[in-house]
């Protein structure tokens, strides 16, 4: 088949492995940050809550005198009282700002202090992150209050450091990742695994068309999946019925060289009886009718003959082949022609490799080797030789080699009865059409053939077929 | 020499039962393979032609089942299509040898002549027994190198003996191989024939070619040249 050079053939699996390994990448890229920001936000929720209590802790020991404020009794979170232990009470109002701190934030300068002159309404709380002057980073929460005087309006705000809730996210997100991507590995491996079982049928599919087409089976064999069934099952037909075919063709052929070559055979006989009778008298003019009558028969047998074989064998290296044992053709056509060829008594000695097999149609192996033999068989005096090998330089090949021992074919003549396509009707009067039917059929299984000098004195014909590649 | 033709095509098969008939054989034609059987099992044939391209039995089916049922006379194929599948196969089912149609009639005379003398035992297209020599592409008899005129029927008669050398062939024998099944058999003309032919081969009467088997036939009695 002559198919156009194409690109390299895409492949089912590579695109199912792709488009599924981008899905998991999206699915487990979104489900990660989905995680993430959840995760984080209750960490969040959780140091706001924790804030929040702080507060309460605060509003609770602490009392307010001209505009002082002081703790009632030691706070019951001991880290208020610890220099930078990372948990910082204040008290501010919109207008003062700042109206106290806890000992733990002594040390303590804020990048915007600001934060403490919010305008909270009373009872309302406000979780928000601000930094240090250093640029640490705290969590804060405040809550509005009305103070016992039923006029002032302060802030109670409680600090906090991020970082120990930073380090406990960053934590979670390794482990989280780690886990996706262990995930996304596991998932990737069980998908070829799954892919290839799934796409087994296929690969199947195709090595069983790859031994059609070697010849080493005859259709599509065992069990294939619903999908493929019908696929395979149309292939089995269409294999069956192009067989059948060319059955058919061949047939029909045979049919019509009978019908056309029976009245040939007739018309030979008539025009044989009155070249008998020529030497009787005949006037000059009808001898002379009666030879164009013979000589245009024997043209046209000639005709037929070279055409119909070539019809037969048109279908060349199909991709139905079969693989056919050169040995069994061999051994055939000899013992039919010793028994045509009895009272030659030609010896032949036969050197034939077991394994070598021919790939493509029985009946074209045997026109090739029945005309090439029967050609030894003729011109040979007594002896003959027949030579098969398979030789594997790079690809396979198939050698045929048959020598006898008669006049050989000189040099000027070798091409010529070699000349593919060479019409029968330009032949020479007696001239076979034997090896222009053999070069026609080698070259539709784009093999060569080779006309040369034996060892044994007479001619030595080479075929070399290559042989398909078979995986 | 009695001959089988099996060929559906009516012109053809009365052409070669003709020129058969004129070139000495005697001839009975078949037009499918189902009579072609027929004349194969109820009659004996020195050799047959049949084509393979027949109606009702083709000629390879009809080939085998000749064979099957023990005839072993040399079967000559014709063949329209020529191609080797159909020759191996007409070979394998048990003919001999093979004329691609069309043909010209003396190659089937040279084939049947070989086909005939093969049959026989003999290698060479020429028997050779003492002093005689029979030429059977020639169909030309001579005795001690000189050519000896023999009318048909006589060159029939001798020819069959001498093919079958050593063997007593009785009356009846000589008489359905020589002449076609309607022709009237008086066994006197046969010993005519067969004294005339004595004097001819041998008119010092020192070999004795032909000898008479009493209440049996005539046997050749030669001894065949190696």
């Amino acid at each position: 088949m002559a198919t156009k050079e194409q690109a390299a053939p895409y492949s089912i699996q590579n695109r199912l492995l792709v488009g599924f390994s981008l899905l998991l990448a999206v699915f487990l890229g979104l489900t990660g940050v989905v995680l993430d920001r959840a995760f984080r936000d209750s960490i969040e929720a959780g140091a706001a809550e924790q804030l929040q209590l702080q507060v309460y802790v605060v509003l609770s020991a602490i009392d307010e005198e001209n505009g002082e404020f002081f703790l009632l009794e030691d706070l019951r979170e001991a880290r208020f009282s610890q220099l930078n232990s990372g948990l910082y009470g204040f008290v501010s109002s919109r207008s003062f700002g700042e109206l106290w701190r806890s000992d733990s934030a002594l040390d303590l300068r804020l990048e915007d202090d600001g934060i403490l002159r919010l305008d909270l309404p009373v009872g309302e709380s406000v979780f928000s992150r601000t930094q240090t002057a250093e640029g640490d980073e705290l969590f804060l929460s405040s809550y509005g209050i009305l103070w016992e005087d039923g006029i002032s309006e302060y802030n109670f705000s409680v600090l906090e450091t991020a970082a120990p809730y930073y380090s406990e996210i960053a934590e979670f997100r390794t482990s989280l990742w780690s886990w996706l991507g262990g995930v996304a590995v596991l998932l990737l491996v069980l998908q070829v695994v799954f892919l290839r079982w799934g796409l087994a049928p296929l690969h199947r599919m195709a090595r069983d068309l790859k031994s059609i087409e070697s010849g080493a089976s005859e259709e599509l064999q065992g069990f294939y999946p619903r999908e493929l069934k019908s696929v395979t099952d149309n292939l089995n037909l269409l294999i069956k019925s192009e067989r059948k075919q060319q059955g058919r063709y061949r047939t029909t052929l045979g049919d019509l060289a009978h019908s056309l070559k029976t009245p040939l055979a007739v018309i030979t006989g008539v025009a044989e009886k009155l070249s008998r009778e020529k030497s009787s008298g005949l006037p000059a003019d009808t001898v002379k009718q009666i030879d164009t009558v013979e000589e245009q028969l024997d043209r046209m047998n000639q005709i037929i003959s070279y055409q119909l074989q070539r019809a037969v064998q048109a279908n060349g290296a199909s991709a139905l082949a079969r693989q056919v044992s050169v040995r069994s053709v061999i051994d055939r056509i000899l013992q039919a022609l010793d028994k045509v060829y009895a009272d030659k008594a030609m010896t032949h000695s036969e050197s034939i490799a077991e394994q070598a097999v021919f790939f493509g149609d029985e009946r074209d192996l045997m026109e090739i080797m029945g005309n090439i033999l029967d050609n030894a068989y003729k011109y040979g005096h007594s002896e003959m030789q027949i030579t098969v090998e398979v030789i594997s330089a790079g690809r396979e090949q198939l050698s045929i080699v048959v020598e006898d021992d008669g006049p050989g074919i000189v040099e000027e003549q070798r091409q010529f009865v070699l000349q593919r396509g060479a019409r029968a009707d330009t032949l020479a009067q007696g001239q076979g059409i034997g090896l222009a039917v053999v070069t026609d059929i080698v070259d539709s299984y784009g093999g060569l053939i080779d006309v040369g000098n034996s060892k044994l004195g007479g001619a030595r014909i080479q075929i070399v077929f290559e042989n398909p590649k078979i995986s | 020499m009695k001959l089988l033709v099996v060929e559906d095509e009516n012109l053809l098969r009365q052409q070669l039962v003709q020129s058969l008939t004129e070139n000495g054989y005697v001839v009975n034609g078949a037009e499918d393979g189902r009579s072609g059987l027929y004349y194969a099992e109820e009659y004996e044939y020195d050799a047959a032609i049949i084509d393979l391209g027949l109606p009702e039995i083709d000629g390879i089916e009809l080939i085998g089942m000749i064979r099957k049922a023990g005839k072993q006379f040399p079967i000559l194929i014709l063949t329209a299509r020529g191609d080797w599948q159909d020759k191996v196969a007409g070979l394998d089912a048990g003919a001999d040898d093979y004329v691609v149609k069309p043909f010209q009639m003396e190659e089937i005379l040279a084939r049947l002549n070989a086909l005939l003398r093969r049959a026989a035992g003999f290698a060479k297209p020429k028997l050779e027994f003492g002093p005689l020599s029979l030429d059977l592409s020639a169909k030309l008899l001579t005795v001690d190198g000189e050519k000896v005129d023999l009318t048909a029927y006589e060159y029939k008669m001798l020819e069959y003996l001498m093919l079958h050398p050593g063997q007593v062939i009785s009356k009846s024998e000589l008489t359905e191989h020589l002449y076609a099944q309607d022709y009237d058999r008086d066994s006197n003309v046969l010993e005519v024939f067969i004294r005339r032919l004595r004097q001819k081969l041998d008119p010092e009467q020192t070999l004795n070619p032909i000898e008479t088997v009493r209440g049996q036939g005539y046997r050749f009695s030669l001894n065949e040249d190696s």
